[in-house]
Protein backbone atom coordinates (compact mmCIF):
# COMPACT_ATOMS: atom_id res chain seq x y z
CA UNK A 1 0.00 0.00 0.00
CA UNK A 2 2.89 2.29 0.82
CA UNK A 3 4.21 1.95 -2.72
CA UNK A 4 0.81 2.59 -4.19
CA UNK A 5 0.31 5.75 -2.16
CA UNK A 6 3.74 7.03 -3.11
CA UNK A 7 2.98 6.42 -6.78
CA UNK A 8 -0.34 8.22 -6.39
CA UNK A 9 1.45 11.13 -4.93
CA UNK A 10 3.99 11.30 -7.71
CA UNK A 11 1.27 11.35 -10.35
CA UNK A 12 -0.72 13.90 -8.38
CA UNK A 13 2.34 16.05 -7.88
CA UNK A 14 3.23 16.10 -11.56
CA UNK A 15 -0.33 16.86 -12.47
CA UNK A 16 -0.54 19.76 -10.05
CA UNK A 17 2.58 21.24 -11.56
CA UNK A 18 0.96 21.12 -14.96
CA UNK A 19 -2.29 22.42 -13.56
CA UNK A 20 -0.75 25.54 -12.16
CA UNK A 21 1.12 26.15 -15.38
CA UNK A 22 -2.22 26.07 -17.14
CA UNK A 23 -3.61 28.64 -14.71
CA UNK A 24 -0.80 30.96 -15.49
CA UNK A 25 -1.04 30.91 -19.23
CA UNK A 26 -3.92 33.31 -19.43
CA UNK A 27 -2.17 36.67 -19.04
CA UNK A 28 0.62 35.56 -21.35
CA UNK A 29 -1.83 34.65 -24.04
CA UNK A 30 -3.74 37.87 -23.66
CA UNK A 31 -0.58 39.89 -24.04
CA UNK A 32 0.63 37.86 -26.97
CA UNK A 33 -2.59 38.52 -28.79
CA UNK A 34 -2.18 42.27 -28.62
CA UNK A 35 1.06 42.32 -30.63
CA UNK A 36 -0.45 41.26 -33.97
CA UNK A 37 2.24 38.78 -34.98
CA UNK A 38 2.93 38.15 -38.63
CA UNK A 39 3.13 34.44 -37.94
CA UNK A 40 -0.27 33.34 -36.77
CA UNK A 41 0.49 31.10 -33.84
CA UNK A 42 -2.06 32.62 -31.51
CA UNK A 43 -5.27 33.41 -33.39
CA UNK A 44 -8.32 34.36 -31.32
CA UNK A 45 -9.62 30.80 -31.16
CA UNK A 46 -6.40 29.53 -29.62
CA UNK A 47 -6.33 32.41 -27.16
CA UNK A 48 -9.91 31.67 -26.14
CA UNK A 49 -9.07 28.03 -25.59
CA UNK A 50 -6.05 28.90 -23.51
CA UNK A 51 -8.18 31.32 -21.51
CA UNK A 52 -10.81 28.66 -20.89
CA UNK A 53 -8.17 26.13 -19.87
CA UNK A 54 -6.72 28.68 -17.48
CA UNK A 55 -10.14 29.30 -15.93
CA UNK A 56 -10.84 25.60 -15.44
CA UNK A 57 -7.40 25.12 -13.91
CA UNK A 58 -7.93 28.14 -11.64
CA UNK A 59 -11.21 26.68 -10.36
CA UNK A 60 -9.52 23.42 -9.62
CA UNK A 61 -6.64 25.15 -7.89
CA UNK A 62 -9.05 27.12 -5.69
CA UNK A 63 -10.90 23.96 -4.68
CA UNK A 64 -7.68 22.20 -3.87
CA UNK A 65 -6.25 25.08 -1.89
CA UNK A 66 -9.22 25.09 0.46
CA UNK A 67 -9.06 21.39 1.17
CA UNK A 68 -5.30 21.46 1.49
CA UNK A 69 -5.61 24.24 4.07
CA UNK A 70 -7.91 22.01 6.06
CA UNK A 71 -5.56 19.05 5.71
CA UNK A 72 -2.77 21.24 7.02
CA UNK A 73 -4.74 22.21 10.11
CA UNK A 74 -5.79 18.63 10.78
CA UNK A 75 -2.27 17.36 10.44
CA UNK A 76 -1.01 20.02 12.81
CA UNK A 77 -3.67 19.05 15.34
CA UNK A 78 -2.68 15.41 14.97
CA UNK A 79 0.96 16.25 15.67
CA UNK A 80 0.23 18.62 18.54
CA UNK A 81 -1.99 15.98 20.15
CA UNK A 82 1.00 13.63 20.09
CA UNK A 83 -1.00 11.07 18.17
CA UNK A 84 2.02 9.51 16.52
CA UNK A 85 2.61 6.15 18.17
CA UNK A 86 -0.68 6.57 20.01
CA UNK A 87 -3.07 5.44 17.28
CA UNK A 88 -5.31 3.49 19.64
CA UNK A 89 -6.42 6.67 21.39
CA UNK A 90 -10.07 7.45 20.46
CA UNK A 91 -9.33 11.18 20.04
CA UNK A 92 -6.43 10.50 17.72
CA UNK A 93 -8.48 8.02 15.78
CA UNK A 94 -11.13 10.71 15.24
CA UNK A 95 -8.58 13.22 13.99
CA UNK A 96 -7.11 10.60 11.66
CA UNK A 97 -10.52 9.84 10.19
CA UNK A 98 -11.18 13.56 9.63
CA UNK A 99 -7.83 13.86 7.95
CA UNK A 100 -8.65 10.88 5.76
CA UNK A 101 -11.96 12.50 4.82
CA UNK A 102 -10.21 15.66 3.74
CA UNK A 103 -7.82 13.58 1.69
CA UNK A 104 -10.74 11.88 0.00
CA UNK A 105 -12.28 15.27 -0.62
CA UNK A 106 -9.10 16.36 -2.38
CA UNK A 107 -9.28 13.31 -4.58
CA UNK A 108 -12.95 14.03 -5.27
CA UNK A 109 -12.25 17.62 -6.32
CA UNK A 110 -9.70 16.32 -8.75
CA UNK A 111 -12.00 13.59 -10.03
CA UNK A 112 -14.78 16.13 -10.47
CA UNK A 113 -12.77 18.70 -12.37
CA UNK A 114 -10.45 16.50 -14.35
CA UNK A 115 -12.80 15.60 -17.23
CA UNK A 116 -13.46 19.28 -17.99
CA UNK A 117 -9.79 20.02 -17.61
CA UNK A 118 -8.89 17.18 -19.94
CA UNK A 119 -11.27 18.44 -22.61
CA UNK A 120 -9.94 21.98 -22.35
CA UNK A 121 -6.30 20.91 -22.44
CA UNK A 122 -6.82 18.60 -25.38
CA UNK A 123 -8.67 21.28 -27.35
CA UNK A 124 -5.92 23.81 -26.74
CA UNK A 125 -3.22 21.30 -27.55
CA UNK A 126 -4.93 20.33 -30.77
CA UNK A 127 -5.37 23.94 -31.92
CA UNK A 128 -1.79 24.84 -31.11
CA UNK A 129 -0.60 21.72 -32.86
CA UNK A 130 -2.31 22.80 -36.08
CA UNK A 131 -0.89 26.32 -35.89
CA UNK A 132 2.64 25.13 -35.15
CA UNK A 133 2.50 22.52 -37.90
CA UNK A 134 1.32 25.07 -40.43
CA UNK A 135 3.30 28.16 -39.42
CA UNK A 136 6.57 26.57 -38.32
CA UNK A 137 6.55 23.08 -39.77
CA UNK A 138 5.25 23.65 -43.28
CA UNK A 139 5.96 27.31 -44.02
CA UNK A 140 9.52 27.33 -42.70
CA UNK A 141 12.74 25.55 -43.56
CA UNK A 142 15.09 24.93 -40.65
CA UNK A 143 17.15 27.88 -41.90
CA UNK A 144 14.22 30.32 -42.00
CA UNK A 145 13.02 28.97 -38.66
CA UNK A 146 16.42 29.85 -37.22
CA UNK A 147 16.18 33.31 -38.74
CA UNK A 148 12.81 33.73 -37.10
CA UNK A 149 14.22 32.69 -33.75
CA UNK A 150 17.23 34.93 -33.93
CA UNK A 151 14.97 37.86 -34.75
CA UNK A 152 15.20 40.58 -37.26
CA UNK A 153 17.91 42.47 -35.43
CA UNK A 154 21.39 41.22 -36.10
CA UNK A 155 23.12 43.82 -33.97
CA UNK A 156 24.86 43.00 -30.73
CA UNK A 157 22.20 44.66 -28.61
CA UNK A 158 19.40 42.63 -30.12
CA UNK A 159 19.30 39.88 -27.58
CA UNK A 160 21.19 41.36 -24.70
CA UNK A 161 18.04 42.47 -22.91
CA UNK A 162 15.83 39.52 -23.78
CA UNK A 163 14.71 37.28 -20.97
CA UNK A 164 16.43 33.95 -20.73
CA UNK A 165 14.97 30.72 -21.92
CA UNK A 166 14.61 28.45 -19.00
CA UNK A 167 13.84 25.01 -20.44
CA UNK A 168 10.60 23.16 -20.05
CA UNK A 169 10.66 21.58 -16.65
CA UNK A 170 12.04 21.61 -13.15
CA UNK A 171 11.23 25.21 -12.34
CA UNK A 172 8.93 26.48 -9.65
CA UNK A 173 5.56 27.31 -11.14
CA UNK A 174 5.40 30.93 -10.09
CA UNK A 175 8.87 31.48 -11.59
CA UNK A 176 7.81 29.66 -14.70
CA UNK A 177 4.93 32.07 -15.12
CA UNK A 178 7.17 34.99 -14.47
CA UNK A 179 9.54 33.83 -17.21
CA UNK A 180 6.72 33.38 -19.69
CA UNK A 181 5.38 36.79 -18.91
CA UNK A 182 8.75 38.51 -19.21
CA UNK A 183 9.49 36.73 -22.45
CA UNK A 184 6.46 38.33 -24.01
CA UNK A 185 6.29 41.57 -22.09
CA UNK A 186 9.89 42.64 -22.67
CA UNK A 187 10.04 41.83 -26.34
CA UNK A 188 7.79 44.75 -27.26
CA UNK A 189 6.87 44.81 -30.91
CA UNK A 190 9.36 42.14 -31.95
CA UNK A 191 7.60 39.12 -30.58
CA UNK A 192 7.65 36.64 -33.45
CA UNK A 193 10.70 34.80 -32.20
CA UNK A 194 9.43 34.82 -28.63
CA UNK A 195 5.99 33.70 -29.71
CA UNK A 196 7.44 30.71 -31.53
CA UNK A 197 9.28 29.71 -28.38
CA UNK A 198 6.26 30.31 -26.13
CA UNK A 199 3.93 28.45 -28.46
CA UNK A 200 6.33 25.51 -28.49
CA UNK A 201 6.66 25.56 -24.73
CA UNK A 202 2.92 25.71 -24.13
CA UNK A 203 2.23 23.01 -26.69
CA UNK A 204 4.74 20.58 -25.17
CA UNK A 205 3.40 21.35 -21.69
CA UNK A 206 -0.14 20.69 -22.88
CA UNK A 207 0.93 17.37 -24.39
CA UNK A 208 2.49 16.33 -21.11
CA UNK A 209 -0.47 17.62 -19.09
CA UNK A 210 -2.89 15.68 -21.24
CA UNK A 211 -1.03 12.46 -20.64
CA UNK A 212 -0.78 13.18 -16.90
CA UNK A 213 -4.49 13.86 -16.63
CA UNK A 214 -5.25 10.54 -18.26
CA UNK A 215 -2.94 8.75 -15.83
CA UNK A 216 -4.27 10.68 -12.85
CA UNK A 217 -7.84 9.80 -13.70
CA UNK A 218 -6.89 6.14 -13.80
CA UNK A 219 -5.23 6.41 -10.39
CA UNK A 220 -7.91 8.38 -8.57
CA UNK A 221 -10.52 5.66 -8.30
CA UNK A 222 -7.95 3.23 -6.95
CA UNK A 223 -6.53 5.80 -4.51
CA UNK A 224 -10.06 6.60 -3.32
CA UNK A 225 -10.77 2.95 -2.64
CA UNK A 226 -7.55 2.59 -0.69
CA UNK A 227 -8.34 5.61 1.44
CA UNK A 228 -11.85 4.34 2.10
CA UNK A 229 -10.24 1.19 3.46
CA UNK A 230 -7.95 3.31 5.64
CA UNK A 231 -11.00 5.14 6.98
CA UNK A 232 -12.40 1.91 8.36
CA UNK A 233 -9.19 1.47 10.37
CA UNK A 234 -8.96 5.12 11.39
CA UNK A 235 -5.21 5.48 10.84
CA UNK A 236 -3.10 8.22 9.37
CA UNK A 237 -0.33 6.86 7.22
CA UNK A 238 3.08 8.46 6.70
CA UNK A 239 2.30 8.44 2.98
CA UNK A 240 -0.75 10.60 3.57
CA UNK A 241 1.39 13.08 5.45
CA UNK A 242 3.81 13.10 2.55
CA UNK A 243 0.98 13.75 0.12
CA UNK A 244 -0.24 16.72 2.09
CA UNK A 245 3.25 18.13 2.50
CA UNK A 246 3.95 17.63 -1.18
CA UNK A 247 0.77 19.29 -2.37
CA UNK A 248 1.50 22.24 -0.13
CA UNK A 249 4.98 22.50 -1.55
CA UNK A 250 3.58 22.80 -5.03
CA UNK A 251 0.72 25.15 -4.34
CA UNK A 252 2.57 27.46 -2.00
CA UNK A 253 5.89 27.29 -3.82
CA UNK A 254 8.35 25.80 -1.41
CA UNK A 255 11.87 25.00 -2.52
CA UNK A 256 12.30 22.94 -5.66
CA UNK A 257 15.10 22.20 -8.10
CA UNK A 258 16.34 25.26 -9.86
CA UNK A 259 17.47 24.97 -13.45
CA UNK A 260 20.41 27.25 -14.24
CA UNK A 261 19.48 29.79 -16.83
CA UNK A 262 21.57 30.92 -19.75
CA UNK A 263 22.35 34.56 -19.21
CA UNK A 264 24.80 36.68 -21.13
CA UNK A 265 28.13 36.62 -19.29
CA UNK A 266 29.74 39.90 -18.43
CA UNK A 267 32.39 40.89 -20.93
CA UNK A 268 33.46 43.28 -23.62
CA UNK A 269 30.87 44.41 -26.11
CA UNK A 270 30.78 42.99 -29.62
CA UNK A 271 33.07 44.68 -32.10
CA UNK A 272 30.33 44.86 -34.68
CA UNK A 273 32.66 43.40 -37.27
CA UNK A 274 30.81 42.13 -40.31
CA UNK A 275 32.61 39.84 -42.69
CA UNK A 276 31.82 39.73 -46.37
CA UNK A 277 31.18 36.05 -45.68
CA UNK A 278 28.57 36.73 -43.00
CA UNK A 279 25.32 34.85 -43.62
CA UNK B 1 88.48 34.89 -81.08
CA UNK B 2 85.31 36.90 -80.84
CA UNK B 3 83.29 34.05 -82.13
CA UNK B 4 84.97 31.71 -79.62
CA UNK B 5 84.11 34.02 -76.66
CA UNK B 6 80.62 34.37 -77.95
CA UNK B 7 80.17 30.64 -78.17
CA UNK B 8 81.63 30.17 -74.62
CA UNK B 9 79.35 32.87 -73.22
CA UNK B 10 76.43 31.30 -75.04
CA UNK B 11 77.29 27.97 -73.42
CA UNK B 12 77.45 29.55 -69.95
CA UNK B 13 74.08 31.25 -70.41
CA UNK B 14 72.58 27.96 -71.52
CA UNK B 15 74.02 26.13 -68.50
CA UNK B 16 72.85 28.87 -66.16
CA UNK B 17 69.37 28.80 -67.68
CA UNK B 18 69.22 25.01 -67.40
CA UNK B 19 70.41 25.14 -63.78
CA UNK B 20 67.83 27.79 -62.95
CA UNK B 21 65.04 25.90 -64.59
CA UNK B 22 66.03 22.64 -62.86
CA UNK B 23 66.08 24.47 -59.52
CA UNK B 24 62.66 25.90 -60.25
CA UNK B 25 61.34 22.46 -61.19
CA UNK B 26 62.69 20.86 -58.07
CA UNK B 27 61.20 23.50 -55.73
CA UNK B 28 57.56 22.35 -56.11
CA UNK B 29 58.07 18.69 -55.26
CA UNK B 30 60.15 19.72 -52.26
CA UNK B 31 57.37 22.04 -51.10
CA UNK B 32 54.70 19.43 -51.72
CA UNK B 33 56.50 16.84 -49.62
CA UNK B 34 56.99 19.21 -46.71
CA UNK B 35 53.48 20.45 -46.13
CA UNK B 36 53.98 21.36 -42.51
CA UNK B 37 51.31 23.58 -40.99
CA UNK B 38 52.72 26.80 -39.56
CA UNK B 39 54.21 26.95 -36.10
CA UNK B 40 54.69 29.79 -33.65
CA UNK B 41 52.38 32.19 -31.90
CA UNK B 42 52.06 34.88 -34.57
CA UNK B 43 48.80 34.56 -36.49
CA UNK B 44 49.71 36.93 -39.32
CA UNK B 45 52.98 35.07 -40.04
CA UNK B 46 51.14 31.79 -39.86
CA UNK B 47 48.51 33.05 -42.30
CA UNK B 48 51.23 34.16 -44.73
CA UNK B 49 52.96 30.80 -44.59
CA UNK B 50 49.65 29.00 -44.98
CA UNK B 51 48.81 31.08 -48.05
CA UNK B 52 52.18 30.31 -49.60
CA UNK B 53 52.03 26.58 -48.89
CA UNK B 54 48.41 26.16 -49.93
CA UNK B 55 49.03 27.68 -53.33
CA UNK B 56 52.28 25.79 -53.90
CA UNK B 57 51.12 22.22 -53.67
CA UNK B 58 49.69 21.78 -50.18
CA UNK B 59 46.05 22.46 -50.95
CA UNK B 60 45.15 18.87 -50.03
CA UNK B 61 46.23 19.70 -46.48
CA UNK B 62 43.80 22.62 -46.17
CA UNK B 63 41.94 21.19 -43.17
CA UNK B 64 45.12 20.60 -41.18
CA UNK B 65 46.37 24.09 -41.99
CA UNK B 66 43.06 25.68 -41.03
CA UNK B 67 42.91 23.82 -37.73
CA UNK B 68 46.46 24.90 -36.94
CA UNK B 69 45.58 28.52 -37.68
CA UNK B 70 42.64 28.29 -35.31
CA UNK B 71 44.88 26.87 -32.58
CA UNK B 72 47.45 29.63 -33.10
CA UNK B 73 44.72 32.29 -32.95
CA UNK B 74 43.51 30.91 -29.63
CA UNK B 75 46.83 32.00 -28.16
CA UNK B 76 45.92 35.65 -28.68
CA UNK B 77 42.14 36.07 -28.56
CA UNK B 78 40.91 39.38 -29.93
CA UNK B 79 38.11 40.79 -32.03
CA UNK B 80 40.45 41.44 -34.99
CA UNK B 81 41.05 37.72 -35.46
CA UNK B 82 37.61 37.43 -36.99
CA UNK B 83 38.64 39.78 -39.81
CA UNK B 84 41.92 37.89 -40.32
CA UNK B 85 40.08 34.63 -40.84
CA UNK B 86 37.51 36.29 -43.05
CA UNK B 87 40.28 37.68 -45.28
CA UNK B 88 42.02 34.31 -45.34
CA UNK B 89 38.85 32.48 -46.38
CA UNK B 90 38.10 35.08 -49.04
CA UNK B 91 41.61 34.49 -50.35
CA UNK B 92 41.03 30.72 -50.47
CA UNK B 93 38.09 31.43 -52.71
CA UNK B 94 40.11 33.78 -54.93
CA UNK B 95 42.89 31.18 -55.09
CA UNK B 96 40.44 28.55 -56.21
CA UNK B 97 40.92 26.37 -53.13
CA UNK B 98 37.33 26.70 -51.87
CA UNK B 99 34.08 27.71 -53.47
CA UNK B 100 32.37 30.83 -52.18
CA UNK B 101 29.79 28.64 -50.51
CA UNK B 102 32.40 26.52 -48.77
CA UNK B 103 34.27 29.60 -47.57
CA UNK B 104 31.05 31.14 -46.29
CA UNK B 105 30.04 27.97 -44.46
CA UNK B 106 33.42 27.57 -42.79
CA UNK B 107 33.47 31.20 -41.69
CA UNK B 108 29.97 31.05 -40.24
CA UNK B 109 30.53 27.69 -38.57
CA UNK B 110 33.22 29.30 -36.42
CA UNK B 111 32.47 33.01 -36.37
CA UNK B 112 28.76 33.38 -37.13
CA UNK B 113 25.80 33.18 -34.77
CA UNK B 114 23.58 31.24 -37.16
CA UNK B 115 24.03 27.52 -37.63
CA UNK B 116 25.12 26.25 -41.02
CA UNK B 117 23.94 22.85 -39.81
CA UNK B 118 20.43 24.18 -40.40
CA UNK B 119 20.88 24.99 -44.06
CA UNK B 120 18.05 23.28 -45.93
CA UNK B 121 15.85 23.64 -48.97
CA UNK B 122 12.63 22.00 -47.84
CA UNK B 123 10.18 22.48 -45.01
CA UNK B 124 10.90 21.57 -41.41
CA UNK B 125 8.25 18.84 -41.50
CA UNK B 126 9.63 17.34 -44.71
CA UNK B 127 13.36 17.63 -44.31
CA UNK B 128 14.37 18.36 -40.74
CA UNK B 129 11.98 16.32 -38.61
CA UNK B 130 12.77 12.94 -40.18
CA UNK B 131 16.38 13.52 -39.13
CA UNK B 132 15.83 15.62 -36.04
CA UNK B 133 18.32 13.94 -33.74
CA UNK B 134 21.09 14.07 -36.35
CA UNK B 135 20.39 17.77 -36.92
CA UNK B 136 20.66 18.43 -33.20
CA UNK B 137 23.92 16.48 -33.01
CA UNK B 138 25.35 18.56 -35.87
CA UNK B 139 24.22 21.76 -34.18
CA UNK B 140 25.84 20.64 -30.96
CA UNK B 141 29.14 20.07 -32.73
CA UNK B 142 28.82 23.44 -34.42
CA UNK B 143 28.18 25.09 -31.05
CA UNK B 144 31.56 23.68 -30.01
CA UNK B 145 33.16 25.26 -33.10
CA UNK B 146 31.48 28.56 -32.30
CA UNK B 147 32.86 28.37 -28.80
CA UNK B 148 36.31 28.11 -30.35
CA UNK B 149 35.76 30.80 -32.99
CA UNK B 150 33.65 33.33 -31.14
CA UNK B 151 34.78 32.84 -27.58
CA UNK B 152 38.33 31.50 -27.57
CA UNK B 153 39.59 33.22 -30.73
CA UNK B 154 37.52 36.41 -31.07
CA UNK B 155 36.72 37.07 -27.38
CA UNK B 156 33.18 37.81 -28.54
CA UNK B 157 31.13 36.65 -25.56
CA UNK B 158 27.98 38.41 -26.58
CA UNK B 159 27.65 36.66 -29.91
CA UNK B 160 28.63 33.33 -28.40
CA UNK B 161 25.81 33.74 -25.90
CA UNK B 162 23.45 34.52 -28.75
CA UNK B 163 24.55 31.36 -30.52
CA UNK B 164 24.10 29.34 -27.36
CA UNK B 165 20.62 30.74 -26.75
CA UNK B 166 19.72 30.10 -30.36
CA UNK B 167 20.73 26.48 -29.91
CA UNK B 168 18.43 26.08 -26.90
CA UNK B 169 15.50 27.81 -28.58
CA UNK B 170 15.93 25.80 -31.76
CA UNK B 171 15.99 22.58 -29.76
CA UNK B 172 12.72 23.48 -28.03
CA UNK B 173 10.94 24.75 -31.13
CA UNK B 174 12.08 21.81 -33.25
CA UNK B 175 10.85 19.38 -30.61
CA UNK B 176 7.42 21.00 -30.59
CA UNK B 177 7.26 21.44 -34.35
CA UNK B 178 8.27 17.87 -35.09
CA UNK B 179 5.72 16.64 -32.54
CA UNK B 180 3.11 18.75 -34.34
CA UNK B 181 4.21 17.53 -37.77
CA UNK B 182 3.42 14.01 -36.65
CA UNK B 183 5.14 10.75 -37.48
CA UNK B 184 7.23 10.53 -40.63
CA UNK B 185 5.45 8.64 -43.38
Amino acid sequence: MKTAMTRDWKVTQRFLRQLLTGCLLLPVAAHAGSTAPTIKLFPTTVLEEIKHTGNVAAEMETGLQAVIGRLDEQQQLYMESKCEGNEGDPGCERIARQLGKSYLEMLNVMADKLPEMETAVNATSSSLEKRIRMELGQKKTSWTLQELLIGEESGASATASQPSLRGRSGMRLSDRFSQYYKLVARSGGKTNSSLAVIASDIYLDMQETSSLIARTREEISRATLMEQLNQSFGTITPEMQEVVAGVKAILFGEEQDVIPMAIPPAGPADSGYESALQM
Amino acid sequence: MNSSIKSKLGGLVTVAALTASLAACSSNPTQATTCTPPQGPNLESALSKARFDLETGCEHEFDAYFQRLLTIAEGDPKQENKASFSDFLLWTNDAGLLSKRQAREIYNRYFGVKYVSLISDYSVCQQTCPDQSAVMRDMNRELGDKEQGLLRISADRLNYTRASNLYQETELVLEATCEACGPVE
